[in-house]
């Protein structure tokens, strides 16, 4: 397992309901971060399709794997990188079953996938609408160690990151399709996850304009202690490359020590107290 | 929640940044050639036409004034020419007055007496002019109208709200009088009585029996899931007030969505057809 290597933030904005103009456009930037010797590139959330597509979304959802990662896989093996974006995922057993997914690919082909398991239904969120939730946290084997995933709204439920820290991702990664309206929320748990975990954090978020919701971008890396490694520009496509050093992780596990300090009798009283809100 | 006059202050700089891109990204991805709207000298119709101005040039924003005998204002119309002079915007004036003339004698059961009705008739006319602009020249209507209004039904339906996009329709008429001041339109517009002018000597704030200052806290009050009752109190105002004019921001909603239909089908307008507006 590598100790350092790049990352690229790959901001971007989506041809809604476009899969070729965004597979596209992706395929640009793979290229782009694979010539500055990146060896993980991520997408925001959805960035297959856009994140405002509705009802469109039936015609756009496809198996995982299907066409969409066969052809992101080839890509990964030709640049010799890992891939991570967003897309609407159909179920392989229903016809009209869909989730809310990240997909991980790499030199060595497929690897993962994980299905958002919160789905903002408020506001002007219509997730439950459209998407079945997903069940698992996950934490995918690769090269450059194990990988946590989650998707937007997941950040705001501490449980998430802590269940793929849990698992081993020292980076955890999430993409995210979010609105102006929520800047705030985000910039601090994104910090917040990082430090409660003592692990990196990566957070790629869609910038343009769906429907009226401005996305703000701001992607950023965040290192174990908090610290803004690097920040992607507001408003704007933006492809920042920065740094994941595991090596990082030791100091801040040992001054804050989170992960030794765990208390696991304490999950069985949340659980239930939860279940009565 | 306090309701002070702070729970209405915004960013204006963001915010104005916000607008701007919003109208530059929506002209650009439709493919239009640049905007048309109504430019009444008003503080609304001003705003936007300025903040249209600056986010994709004023050579790019079409104002029609379109003046009428009842209502002519010079003060209004030397206002909206400082608003094209100062922003660069191109601009056509017309009478339309032997247009509403036509439909006052063509409408057998015409009223001259009804303000609301021939006032209505006023707007929608209006609307036909501009649309026929963007039409003819392949621009987008942009409309006007601020929250305060949309939320009150304070306007005419399929009239002054018909537009392809509505760029400060998400902030309240105060907070428009900040942004207007942050963006440059002179005091003289941001400070003078707002009027619709579809009769002589209307004046908003009069018709709706309160001051903008008022109306927009409690709107803001409302929006926040407040409830009456609370909102009073903390205003120091009548309950009875707060319920008048949530009974209007209500009964309004038919006038802020498509006509409504019966479910027949499997997918309807309006109702369970939820498609993403224009893909681009």
């Amino acid at each position: 397992m590598k100790e350092s290597f790049k990352i690229a933030l790959a901001q971007l904005s989506c041809k809604r309901a476009d899969k070729k103009k965004n597979f596209e456009k992706m395929e640009n930037l793979i290229t782009k971060a694979a010539e500055q010797n990146a060896e993980l590139i991520i997408f925001p959330e959805l960035s297959l399709t856009g994140y405002v597509v509705r009802d469109e979304i039936y015609n756009l959802a496809e198996t995982i794997p299907g066409p969409s990662t066969k052809a992101m896989e080839h890509l990964a093996k030709k640049a010799g990188l890992y891939v991570i974006f967003g897309m609407p995922e159909l179920s392989e057993k229903a016809k009209a079953t869909i989730y809310n997914s990240a997909v991980l690919v790499g030199p060595e082909g497929f690897i993962g996938k994980y299905r958002k398991m919160y789905l903002p239904t408020h506001s002007v969120f219509e997730e439950k609408r459209y998407f079945r939730p997903g069940y698992e946290a996950v934490a995918l084997n690769t090269k450059l160690g194990k990988l946590g995933l989650m998707i937007c709204y997941d950040i705001f439920f501490p449980e998430v990151s802590r269940l793929t820290r849990l698992k081993g991702a020292m980076l955890i990664v999430c993409i995210s399709a979010s609105p102006a309206v929520r800047k705030a929320f985000f910039e601090a748990l994104t910090v917040a996850r990082a430090m409660e975990n003592a692990a990196f954090l990566a957070y790629v978020n869609l910038v343009g304009i769906e429907d009226g919701l401005q996305f703000w971008g701001g992607s950023r890396l965040v290192g174990p202690n908090g610290k803004i490694l690097a920040q992607a520009k507001y408003d704007d496509e933006d492809l920042v490359m920065c740094d994941v050093n595991y090596s990082d992780i030791k100091p801040v596990e040992t001054f804050a020590p989170t992960l030794k300090d765990l208390r696991p009798e304490l999950f069985d009283a949340l659980k239930k107290s939860a279940e009565h809100l | 929640m306090k309701l002070t006059p702070d729970v209405l202050e915004l960013d204006w700089s963001e915010t104005a940044e916000k607008i701007k891109r919003f109208i530059r990204d929506y002209v650009v991805k439709s493919g239009a050639k640049g905007i048309v709207l109504g430019l009444s000298g008003g503080i609304d119709s001003c705003s936007t036409a300025a903040l249209s101005a600056l986010a994709i040039g004023g050579k790019n924003v079409l104002a029609l004034m379109l003046p009428e005998k009842e209502t002519y204002n010079a003060q209004d119309i030397k206002h909206a020419e400082i608003v094209v002079e100062k922003f660069g915007l191109r601009r056509e004036k017309i009478d339309i007055t032997p247009a509403l003339k036509a439909f006052y004698n063509s409408i057998p059961v015409f009223d001259p007496e009804d303000n609301l009705c021939k006032g209505n008739i006023k707007a929608r006319t209006r609307m036909i002019y501009i649309y026929y602009y963007a039409n003819k020249f392949g621009m987008l209507v942009c409309g006007s109208s601020d929250k305060s209004e949309a939320m009150m039904g304070y306007f005419t339906k399929w009239g002054d709200m018909a537009a392809d996009l509505s760029p400060i329709m998400d902030l309240y008429k105060t907070q428009v009088r900040k942004l207007a001041r942050y963006i440059g339109i002179p005091k003289e517009i941001v400070t003078k009585p707002s009027s619709p002018a579809l009769w002589p000597g209307q004046v908003a704030e009069e018709e709706l029996g309160i001051s903008y200052e008022l109306l927009d806290l409690i709107l803001h009050g409302l929006e926040h899931f407040m409830k009456t009752k609370e909102i009073a109190n903390q205003l120091g105002i009548k309950k009875d007030v707060v319920e008048k004019v949530k009974k209007r921001w209500l009964y309004a909603e038919h006038k802020r969505r498509m006509p409504l239909t019966t479910k027949i089908e499997y997918r309807t307008v309006g109702a369970d057809f939820r498609l993403p507006r224009s893909i681009y």
